[in-house]
């Protein structure tokens, strides 16, 4: 049981920045998600944390020791990898037994402390198989047990499930909550699936281009996203951004529609971010403004409007019963309590 | 013609090419195989069937031609060459799979040219150095001028099969706990085991159809099959029946290993230019 | 042990054997190509004549010369040869099935065959008098009935370019079908949907896309050609005269036969330089995978 410390770290490969000076702690106990697109730096980060990958600037600390100079055994982590890792010369038995016998535990307690680890991911009757011989899931569940049975100081999770088809994806997700809240060991998980972040974390940490955008609960990040690319890559549909300026107390948008009342001073740029959800779809007239629409997708638990708005086309979410074609015109109602404006040049959000 | 008429008469066409071509590759190979089993007199006419006989065996393994010191020879060079070559070129083969060094692309390209130098080049200082320390005729000078032609081919053949190896997998036994040399042990040689057998069986074939090294440096005591087969000129010209008989002696081996490892030679003989 | 040192302990035995068996050979034939290197003449190893050795080949030699020609025109015929018929050869049975699988199994055979020993089995089957190929091309051809192949220096040199087209076949074979295999099918199939005849689709989409594991097997066939040794020593010993003298037969003629070790290391180093070039372009084709 450990927290752990990320100071300045940084990783360079030639001109290349993967982690550029960030510093991150992480406490006992705590679920954290490194989420980002591929290339942000939260693999980097996760396998530095791991030892197989050597920071080229600051340091790392798990519980009240810096690990830098530690080789991987001796870091006491537990890591799941993306493409699982399985041993395929040795049984699923002889897999899970591994960290223990190379670490050198006593051959007697080993068959007791692998039928735990186990049955915990429900693996009891594979043991005597070859890892080729399971499916994805069972594979994933093979790793998840190798990295239990141990109670390492931390846990550490490389897309553990992103290559598991979607229905097993929501599935393992919901296990592994079940598990880590039981387990009770600090865990980072790296993922660019917003909805495993969501889910999964005490608190996210969202990375770009080797800086962390935004560290927060899943609340916090979603309904009070720091920057623009925090609101663009949280939330399905994305949210819709919509430019403009700010006049007389009045958001504009560039094509001149006087849209909605905010609280800041008058501005000549600005952006404005409102989710699909906070948008009310009414009949023709009776919104705050008619739109045309451009495409009407019927999802089966709601409906998609994609429409037409001056010249940029903004998504919101209608009832499920509703039925439109393309073309019709509706009209569309914001929600002025989530909305959220940023800066064009900063892209950072501006208070309203 | 219809469309499948037309693509009948095509198949027709390239079964009969292909049976043709078959017969053409396997025709020499045949008629030693044929001509192993024929008397001395059968052998010098165009006879497709006559009464076999397994005497030409017989002779070649006795006096004065004794085929069996050269295939100990030939065994014990070939396999002593392995032996030493795969355990060496395991080692180098995984650094260069595994980590990066400075040079290593320098080295890779020196260790591969040095497969492509005409053995004719390299055998000339051996010759000379080894007449001045008395390693002609030895089987030690031959498994050492071997390990020229072996070492850089398992070296690349290896590093090819560590290089398919999942990085994934040895990262995960460096997590659980352990050293790199208990990763080599527990996690590489296992998964990399069949990929050495079939490295191993490569070397083995090359050392023991290597010519040109044995041709210069034996004579008597270490003269290898290959060799030997210039035994079997006769006053009277070439005694085809015994050479077809050592023929085989030669090639059956290296048959049934060849086709053990048909998997991988193309892999194995382009060094990983081609998979 | 950090991974820093045991990195480079792990490559150094083969680093040694590697110097020790192939580079100081060849450091050690460019200094003997500079010395008299009379293998009967005690000291002559020792005794430097500057470029001699060099200028002797290139002036005053023209078996050096015939088996420079003799190397150049070997090359060019059985990597023509060769790559043409791999090639027909690969198209034929790239699509599998059991005729075609079997077929590839068996290419394996020839090539495991000792290339001394594919030397005998060419001068038995040229044999004037009971040679199963001697009889079948007098019975196709009446003119070649009664000539003795390998008496006459021309159809000698066919008899070992045909040797060495045979036993490399097997392998170029091989290594083109691996090819084929990697061409995406999609691209063939999108180009049949278009309207591409068989012959079509194979030069427009198939060899372009061969291109790279074709050039490889040109380079590889190119280098062995260049340093054919063992079968022209069984099948022919170079003769008639020099007809069929490559320049490794050449080499080790002068160097073992006649004991001059410095004037053959000389010719020896003249060889490499082409391989130099040869290896350099093969190793773009295994570096560009990684």
């Amino acid at each position: 049981m450990a927290e752990i410390k990320l100071k300045n770290l940084t990783k360079r490969w030639g001109d290349f920045v993967g982690v550029d000076d960030q510093s991150l702690d992480i406490a006992d106990k705590e679920f954290l998600v490194l989420l980002g697109p591929s290339g942000c730096g939260k693999t980097t980060t996760m396998r530095m944390i791991a030892g197989l990958e050597e920071p080229t600037g600051g340091e790392i600390w798990i519980g009240d020791r810096m690990v830098n100079d530690d080789l991987p055994k001796d870091r006491d982590v537990a890591m799941v990898f993306q493409n699982y890792g399985l041993y395929p010369h040795m049984t699923i038995f002889e897999n899970i037994a591994y960290p223990l016998r190379v670490r050198g535990v006593d051959k007697a307690d080993i068959p007791e402390r692998v039928q735990k680890a186990a049955e915990q991911v429900e693996l009891t009757q594979f043991l005597d198989r070859k890892p080729k011989a399971l499916s994805g899931g069972q594979r994933q569940r093979v790793a998840l047990a190798r990295a239990i049975v141990r109670t390492p100081k931390v846990f550490l999770m490389d897309e553990p499930l992103s290559n598991l088809d979607a229905k097993l994806r929501v599935t393992m997700r919901a296990e592994l909550k079940h598990l880590s809240r039981e387990l009770q060991i600090t865990t980072v998980y790296v993922t660019h699936d917003q909805i495993e972040a969501m889910t999964l974390a005490d608190r996210v940490a969202i990375m770009k281009h080797g800086v962390i955008q935004q560290l927060g609960t899943p609340d916090d990040i979603y309904n009070d996203p720091a920057n623009l690319f925090v609101a663009g890559f949280i939330g399905s549909p994305a949210m819709n951004l919509i430019n403009g300026s700010v006049q007389d107390g009045m958001f504009v948008t560039t094509g001149g529609t006087r849209l909605v009342k905010v609280n800041t001073p008058d501005r000549a740029a600005a952006i404005l971010g409102v989710r699909a959800d906070d948008m009310q779809v009414h009949e023709q007239g009776q919104g705050d403004i008619d739109v045309t629409i451009y495409a009407f997708e019927n999802t089966g638990e709601s409906t998609l409007l994609t429409v037409q708005w001056g010249k940029q086309r903004v998504i919101a979410r209608g009832d499920r019963h509703l039925r439109k074609d393309q073309g019709d015109v509706v009209g569309i109602s914001l929600n002025s309590d989530h909305l959220y404006l940023f800066d064009p040049e900063t892209e950072n959000r501006i208070g309203m | 013609m219809t469309g499948k008429q037309k693509k009948q008469f095509w198949n027709l066409i390239q079964t009969t090419l292909i049976l043709i071509a078959m017969f053409i590759m396997l025709v020499p190979i045949i008629w030693i195989f044929l001509a192993a089993f024929k008397t001395h007199v059968d052998v010098y006419q165009l006879k497709l069937f006559f009464t076999p006989t397994l005497e030409n065996f017989a002779t070649v393994f006795d006096d004065p031609y004794r085929l069996g010191e050269k295939l100990v020879n030939s065994t014990i060079v070939a396999l002593v060459s392995v032996v030493i070559a795969i355990p060496i070129a395991t080692l180098a083969a995984y650094s260069f799979s595994r980590f990066s060094m400075r040079g290593e692309t320098m080295m890779l390209v020196i260790i591969l040219a040095t497969q492509f130098v005409p053995a004719v080049v390299i055998i000339l200082p051996f010759f000379v150095m080894f007449r001045d320390i008395g390693l002609l005729d030895t089987r030690l000078g031959l498994i050492l001028v071997n390990l020229a032609i072996v070492m850089p081919f398992a070296i690349w053949m290896i590093k090819g099969f560590i290089d398919g190896i999942p990085m994934d997998t040895e990262e995960a036994a460096m997590v659980d706990g352990s050293s790199r040399l208990q990763v080599i042990r527990n996690i590489v040689l296992p998964m990399a085991a069949p990929g050495l057998v079939t490295s191993a069986i490569f070397c083995f074939i090359i050392a023991w159809n290597e010519f040109l090294f044995a041709l210069i440096l034996t004579n008597k005591n270490a003269v290898t099959l290959p060799i030997g087969l210039a035994l079997f000129k006769g006053e009277e010209g070439d005694l085809w029946n015994l050479l077809s008989a050592a023929g085989i002696i030669i090639m059956a081996p290296m048959f049934v290993l060849a086709l053990m490892i048909r998997k991988y030679f193309v892999q194995g003989m382009t060094m990983g230019a081609v998979r | 042990m950090r991974d820093n040192t045991l990195k480079y302990l792990l490559v150094l035995p083969a680093v040694v054997v590697v110097f020790a068996t192939a580079i100081w050979p060849l450091i050690e034939a460019a200094r003997l190509s500079f010395t008299v290197g009379r293998l009967n003449r005690p000291g002559s190893l020792d005794q430097y004549i500057g470029w001699e050795n060099y200028t002797w080949a290139f002036f005053e030699e023209p078996a050096f010369w015939n088996s420079v020609y003799v190397t150049a025109l070997y090359t060019f015929l059985t990597v023509g040869l060769t790559t043409l018929l791999a090639l027909g050869l690969a198209m034929l049975l790239a699509p599998g099935g059991k005729l075609r699988s079997a077929a590839q199994t068996l290419l394996i055979l020839p090539f495991a065959m000792s290339p001394a020993l594919i030397g005998v089995s060419f001068r038995f089957m040229f044999n004037p008098e009971f040679g199963l190929f001697d009889a079948f091309f007098g019975a196709v051809f009446p003119p070649l009935a009664d000539v003795s192949w390998l008496a006459n220096p021309n159809l000698a040199f066919a008899v070992v370019v045909m040797a060495d087209v045979w036993g490399w076949i097997p392998f170029l074979t091989l290594v083109l079908i691996g090819g084929l295999a990697s061409v995406p099918r999609d691209t063939v199939e999108a180009a049949q949907v278009d309207g591409a005849s068989g012959w079509r689709v194979f030069r427009d989409v198939t060899l372009p896309q061969l291109g790279p594991v074709l050039a490889v097997v040109i380079i590889l066939k190119s280098i062995f050609s260049l340093k054919t040794f063992d079968q022209v020593f069984m099948l022919t010993n170079g003769g008639p005269g020099t007809a069929t003298q490559t320049l490794s037969h050449y080499i080790y003629f002068n160097g073992m036969k006649y004991g001059q070790i410095g004037y053959s290391a000389s010719v020896a180093w003249l060889m490499v330089i082409p391989m130099i070039f040869l290896t350099y372009a093969y190793a773009k084709f295994v570096f560009r995978k990684g």
